[in-house]
């Protein structure tokens, strides 16, 4: 697709959205395209960082009103040949659209790419985004509001008018304030559309496999269009369209879910929920220590959209030249999805073109530089206690040490770590299993302020081997005096 | 104005950090000058500011004003990428100071291939362009393609224009080619690297410095026209993709201000980044008709002995070209052409040079313009 902003009179053509001519004050008009000629080739064999696969080729198209624009292509073609988009033909379809400025336009272009996926006036509309923790939008931890609102604006247009925007933040996060900070309510506000907190959400059991899924009851009655954000993750590799769905069960599933293995019961939720159609925010997307804000922004500028979010996700670790995540790989071995990247169809810009390198989490990553986060695929509870925990530590120098989280790590993650702590109930019980000393058992039940004063103890003494009465006194008093300060402001 | 002092380092791959290099270029042309820092009352510096150039340092001009001890004047700096030279002399020129010191500095060698191919893409449009894969040779490649197919412009006629600034670099103890001989044969079996580009039509990054004095008081070399011209971003966006509508506009508001044509140029140093572009100079500045620069080159008018010398320094190509010191280099090589200094490679008719200096792909041109007062 070729966009070009007019002005009135056609005397100038704009490259970037703009409301009014600066010349005349008058209107400007759009000019899309959506066939071109290919005028010329250069085949490129100097990789960058950017564009690290080489040979690539890069086009020049020129479309019936003589604009024009570059697009790079793995495939050689030859000059004079026609470029043009064709609609997926398959249910299992990923678009892949890389955004020039104009969100509402390249959103909706990627739409009418789908095969077969209709909007009706009657239509019940689910948009679910991924709002985990308070960032703002240019952090790219939450969904971009801009494509939120080009969703809604698109499904407007198309006559929709019950829509309903859903999510449960990270567990340990407030909902409502993570979607306020995110510009999320802003974006419901001006658009006078309802905005749901799933946690509080009355949920409905389905059984898939043994597993019992506690499902919002939304989310089984309407439409859904799931919005991730395309992310890296400490924990699973990548977040995505799969991993989005996590927070439509209560926060007792999405406990089990961990307890009995994330990357096993991720598949199964997806194939329990009924069919969606996902949109890969990667506006901006996220590389690094994700999902949260340890990550760094990407500036991808693409939007992925696909009804399979396996495919949808796969598509994504290909871009990212990622190793395939594991749940990703079983969710393709009992059929959740399409993970099989040769058999997905490719539609609009080329997968192969799109790749670059982006940055894979470090491993046994937390906010403070002397406290490794040892993960044992932690619930998100106890994940996002961790990372608070440790941030609220920055600053304080320390001697290295080990928090272990969740219940499924092994001997040789902790082997020749001598400043354990277990963190949580998952990894006690674990570190007992495995008979392995620790210098602390923090358990789920105890207040985050006596949490953080119990590590910040072990953290600023280096000889410390067990917490001691004193430590533990200590943290209550901590615990008692930030509430009593509270209590006064 | 008048240009009364020049200095520059030798191109190539140096150890010395920017402002070392600025001091050694900045030393050359006061002695040049015969002038002491004291008289010199503002400084324009060309400088990229690369994030990845290893130095990581930005306010270039205090550094500037560190090293050269000098607290009390106006030190302002320049960034249009590759004119950025071009762009500090034009600011000099037109400022209301009576002793200017322009500096062109960037470190480019030591950085490897696709850093710098990264770092150098930063100059094309971010969403249209770089996201497509279009790095600057990908980006002239494109150019080159509608110049060559259009006007049947032929690979040979690139390959001569290698050639001549090559062997003009031969000549010059300051270009990174100096003494290197490269032959017609190496040229054209020189690796593709954006067809229909091969290595040999693309310049060299390098490093280096470059410095010229400006100032009110009469000299041997008078600048008769100075202009500066900025156009889109984006290559494609222009209607018309083989010419580049900054470089025609500067040159033409040049020759106005010094009252000439193109046929009162002696001898010119052009913006070779690739061989083609040199061409296509050729009659943006109006050497010759449109469609027409290739005769230029088939007939050896522009090399060293024909009647318009064009990149007797060698050139980007073969001299180097160390982004925003380029320039100023090129003005340098005027002087010393005008002073019958330029040794081996020094020409006959040096009364009227051009210099023509472009940022991007024809995003911003500067096109100057000496008269040799000095006999």
């Amino acid at each position: 697709m070729i966009i070009r902003w007019v002005s009135e009179d056609g005397k100038r053509k704009w490259l970037y959205p703009i409301e009014k001519d600066i010349y005349s004050h008058g209107k400007i008009i759009k000019q899309v395209s959506h066939k071109a000629k290919i005028i010329g080739i250069t085949k490129v064999n100097i990789p960058s960082p950017l564009h690290p696969i080489i040979p690539y080729y890069v086009m020049l198209l020129e479309d019936e009103y003589g604009n024009r624009l570059p697009k790079k292509t793995m495939k050689s073609r030859k000059i004079g040949d026609v470029y043009e988009i064709k609609p997926a033909t398959s249910n299992g379809a990923v678009i892949i659209t890389k955004i020039k400025y104009d969100i509402n336009a390249y959103l909706k272009e990627s739409l009418n790419l789908l095969n077969s996926y209709d909007l009706n006036d009657d239509d019940k509309i689910l948009i679910k985004p991924s709002i985990i923790e308070p960032a703002h939008p240019y952090q790219s931890v939450n969904t971009n509001p801009k494509i939120l609102d080009a969703i809604i604006c698109h499904l407007k247009e198309k006559g929709v008018k019950d829509i309903i925007v859903a999510e449960q933040s990270m567990l340990g996060n407030d909902t409502i304030a993570s979607s306020k900070k995110a510009g999320i309510l802003d974006v419901c506000k001006k658009h006078d559309v309802q905005f749901v907190d799933l946690s509080k959400s009355n949920f409905i059991e389905k059984i898939h496999d043994d597993f019992k899924f506690n499902i919002a009851k939304e989310v089984l009655e309407r439409k859904i269009i799931n919005v991730p954000v395309m992310k890296t993750h400490t924990q699973i590799g990548i977040s995505g369209a799969m991993e989005n769905m996590i927070r439509v069960v209560d926060e007792k599933t999405q406990k089990e879910m961990y307890t009995h293995d994330i990357e096993k019961t991720l598949p199964k939720l997806i194939k329990t929920l009924p069919g969606f159609l996902s949109i890969g925010d990667t506006t901006i997307g996220m590389h690094g220590n994700g999902p949260t804000y340890l990550g760094e922004p990407a500036f991808l500028n693409m939007i992925f959209v696909s009804k399979d979010p396996v495919a949808l996700d796969t598509v994504f670790t290909e871009i990212g030249i990622f190793e395939m995540p594991n749940y990703i790989k079983i969710a393709g071995i009992i059929g959740a999805g399409n993970n099989i990247t040769k058999d997905i169809e490719i539609v609009g810009d080329e997968l192969e073109a799109s790749k670059f390198h982006l940055k894979i989490p470090e491993k046994n990553i937390s906010a403070h530089p002397n406290i490794e986060l040892i993960d044992g695929k932690a619930n998100p509870y106890i994940f996002n206690s961790a990372l608070k925990s440790t941030a609220k530590l920055v600053g304080l120098l320390g001697s290295k040490m080990q928090l272990v989280i969740g219940s499924h790590f092994t001997e040789d993650m902790v082997k020749g770590k001598n400043r354990l702590v277990a963190y949580g109930n998952d990894a006690i019980k674990k570190i007992k299993d495995l008979g392995l000393n620790v210098v602390a058992e923090i358990p789920d039940d105890i207040d985050d302020i006596e949490k953080l004063m119990l590590i910040k103890s072990i953290l600023e003494n280096p000889d410390k081997t067990k917490l001691d009465a004193k430590d533990k006194l200590f943290s209550k008093i901590g615990k008692i005096g930030t509430k009593l300060k509270q209590s006064l402001n | 104005m008048y240009v009364k002092g020049v200095g520059m380092t030798k191109f190539g791959n140096l150890d010395k950090s920017s402002q070392e290099l600025c001091y050694e270029a900045a030393s050359e042309a006061l002695e040049d000058a015969q002038m002491s820092l004291e008289d010199i009352d503002a400084i324009v510096i060309a400088r990229g500011d690369s994030v990845l150039d290893g130095e990581r340092q930005r306010l270039f001009m205090s550094v500037i004003s560190s090293i050269l001890q000098k607290e009390d004047i106006p030190i302002t700096q320049v960034m249009a990428a590759c004119s950025g030279g071009g762009a500090a002399f034009w600011d000099a020129v037109n400022s209301n100071n009576n002793n200017i010191l322009v500096l062109g500095v960037e470190k480019l060698a030591h950085i490897p291939t696709k850093i710098v191919t990264e770092d150098l893409m930063m100059a094309a449009e971010r969403i249209y362009e770089q996201s497509e894969g279009l790095n600057f040779p990908a980006q002239n490649a494109l150019i080159a393609q509608q110049y060559i197919n259009r006007y049947n412009v032929k690979e040979k006629d690139l390959d001569l224009v290698a050639l001549k600034n090559h062997d003009n670099a031969y000549f010059n103890p300051k270009a990174r080619f100096y003494g290197k001989k490269i032959t017609l044969d190496m040229i054209r079996k020189s690796p593709v690297v954006a067809s229909p580009l091969r290595l040999f039509d693309c310049s060299i990054s390098v490093d280096g410095a470059a410095a010229a004095i400006v100032t009110k008081q009469k000299t041997d070399i008078e600048v008769v026209g100075s202009a500066l011209y900025t156009d889109r971003l984006s290559a494609f966006e222009s209607e018309d993709m083989t010419s580049w509508q900054s470089v025609v506009l500067a040159a033409e508001s040049a020759y106005k201000q010094a009252n000439l044509t193109p046929k009162d140029i002696s001898f010119s140093e052009i913006h070779d980044a690739f061989t083609p572009i040199e061409i296509m100079s050729y009659e943006d500045l109006g050497f010759a008709k449109k469609g027409e620069g290739k005769n230029l080159i088939r007939k050896g008018i522009t090399k060293l002995n024909g009647s318009l010398p064009i990149n007797t320094s060698g050139g980007l190509k073969a001299k180097g070209h160390p982004i925003s010191a380029t320039g100023v280099s090129q003005i340098y090589e005027i002087v010393k052409q005008m002073r019958k200094e330029a040794g081996k490679r020094q020409i006959d008719n040096t009364k009227i040079a051009l210099s023509h200096n472009v940022g991007g792909a024809g995003s911003t041109a500067t096109v100057h313009i000496f008269r040799n007062i000095g006999g």
